[in-house]
């Protein structure tokens, strides 16, 4: 008998919760109204941390960019944990054009 | 000079259509996404061999965990590579480090190669994303969450 493991998450910036039963390693994303909308990492329910979005740290310049809400260019989420750090990027997209 | 934009190679499309030997398959070959620090000056015009992962520029200023984010980079998971509407995109899964224990430093952007191909040209590039600045992770879990629009995208 294969037993599934039950993983309660939650948000530290909004209200939002939700349950998993996957194996393998994982993290859950929600889109968070606490972040501005973006789709930010839930965390395991009863962890302390805190979620921090970060500004692009260059000109957008053409760039097809995350933004929040307000339209900022968001780059990363650091998620601070007692024991560590987890950093979710956003990633642009690379473009080619025959316009 | 440094990294300043995301970008495919023009090497990509001369290969496919030119139907160079063992072309890459978009929507068929392994992908994979390596990470790179803010000490190379990636470019878009480069010949199809020095877009090649480990050669060119590619070939130092790698950021890697060896086990959460090897230097080879982690693979892409259902890759995407469609057309609607006069535009490209080819698009995966968000790629995730393989564990929860993973420490990066300083990583820049990422260049997506074919793991596949081998006989033309091996790990040739595909494209290059610049994140917009550094970005770290300790003892925890690296995401690359790949933009709505997609990987690379070509509009016709």
């Amino acid at each position: 008998m294969i037993l599934t493991p039950e993983q309660r998450w939650e948000c530290p910036n909004c209200t939002h919760t939700d349950v998993t039963h996957e194996a393998n390693p994982h993290t859950r994303f929600h889109p968070c109204r606490g972040m501005k909308g973006l789709t930010a990492p839930m965390v395991p329910a009863g962890t302390k941390c805190k979620v921090e979005a970060h500004e692009r740290e260059d000109y957008v310049a053409g760039e097809i960019v995350q933004t929040d809400g307000e339209g900022r260019p968001v780059m990363n989420l650091i998620t601070t944990r007692d024991d560590g750090q987890d950093c979710t990027v956003f990633a642009p997209t690379a473009t080619a054009f025959t316009q | 000079m440094a990294w300043s934009a995301s970008k495919c190679f023009q090497a990509l499309f001369v290969s496919t259509l030119n139907k160079d030997t063992n072309v890459m398959d978009l929507d068929a070959d392994t992908f994979k996404a390596a990470l790179f620090d803010n000490t190379i000056t990636p470019d878009r015009t480069v010949s199809a061999a020095n877009s090649a992962y480990a050669a060119g520029v590619w070939a130092s200023g790698g950021v890697s965990d060896a086990s959460g984010w090897p230097a080879v980079g982690r693979n892409l998971a259902s890759v995407t590579s469609s057309a609607s509407a006069g535009t490209y995109t080819f698009d995966a899964a968000d790629t995730v480090s393989a564990n929860g224990t993973t420490t990066l430093t300083n990583a820049y952007g990422c260049l997506i190669y074919d793991d596949t191909s081998s006989v033309a040209v091996a790990d040739q590039g595909v494209c290059f994303n610049y994140f917009g600045g550094a970005n770290s992770v300790t003892s925890g879990t690296f995401t690359v969450v790949w933009n709505a629009s997609g990987i690379f995208t070509v509009t016709v």
